[in-house]
């Protein structure tokens, strides 16, 4: 069981690691809030997935899966809200030169 | 301003009851009291205001979408993160119109917070007022602005299989917003 956890949790942090290689790659705003909605919806599950299983059966399961579900439903409202800040500012979406 | 039933009002001051039991954790009559009395008032004090009365059956219907919604995520994460590890960083952001036909704002809701929990897409706008010239054609009020980070990862949009998914879930439903 414990070896699962951990796995789940490295994988959980491959995502996040990689999501923070996006957001010093990417060029604008919008591209680099691509690469944190890569943290919230498969590096937080997976690490939130990980902790379970290493708590096994628990009162402290249920708070995990509250916390899943407010993130699942409140992380593409924030991320939404900012991109339409952006646009509505007069941002404009960085564009490859070439097409 | 429709009353909502006080079943519904057992229902949510239990519900948030539950809550307060698992977050204190604790089991002593001051906490229960303290936390019964605070659900009920909460309850109370929102039982006006709220047109939202449960339709168990569509919320069952959006339970049996979700691990579809699941396996796009995954599969859009891997795609994502292929992108942003390849070392050329083949990205093509496009802002692209999304029209849709399903005619109910839980529906569209629905549609826009599924595109924007999946990586490589975000919707940047539902009512059009406030969007950039080039691309406020004509006003829909369904239409979505969706900020897409390659053409792959716009594909279930523009082929329509994510709303035709959005509107098996609400057909045959009672409209109620």
């Amino acid at each position: 069981m414990d070896i699962l956890s951990v796995l789940f949790i490295l994988a959980g942090l491959f995502f996040l690691i990689v999501a923070a290689i996006g957001v010093i790659r990417l060029p604008d705003v919008f591209s680099r809030a691509h690469a944190v909605s890569l943290t919230d919806s498969l590096g937080a599950f997976l690490m939130l997935v990980g902790l379970a299983l290493h708590e096994g059966l628990s009162k402290n399961n249920l708070k995990i899966i509250a916390v899943l579900a407010l993130l699942y439903i409140q992380n593409p409202v924030i991320t939404h809200a900012t991109i339409r800040a952006a646009l509505r500012s007069g941002l404009k979406p960085w564009r490859r030169e070439s097409s | 301003m429709r009353p909502v039933s006080s079943e519904f009002l057992v229902l949510k001051a239990t519900a948030l009851f539950v809550l307060w039991v698992l977050l204190s954790g604790s089991f002593d009559w001051i906490h229960l009291v303290l936390g019964g009395v605070l659900s009920f008032t909460v309850a109370w004090l929102n039982s006006g205001h709220s047109p939202f009365v449960p339709n168990f059956r569509l919320w069952g219907k959006i339970f049996l979408y979700l691990p579809w919604l699941f396996l796009k995520i995954v599969q859009s994460s891997l795609h994502l993160s292929k992108l942003i590890l390849n070392p050329a960083l083949p990205i093509d952001p496009r802002l692209l119109r999304v029209e849709t036909n399903l005619g109910r704002r839980a529906a569209v809701v629905l549609m826009g917070n599924s595109i924007t929990l999946t990586p490589g897409t975000i919707t940047a706008e539902i009512d059009h007022d406030v969007v950039p010239e080039a691309l406020a054609a004509e006003a829909d009020p369904d239409a979505l602005l969706v900020h897409a980070i390659d053409e792959t990862s716009a594909g279930d949009l523009t082929s329509g299989r994510l709303e035709a998914k959005i509107a098996e879930v609400f057909k045959n439903e009672e409209r109620r917003w």
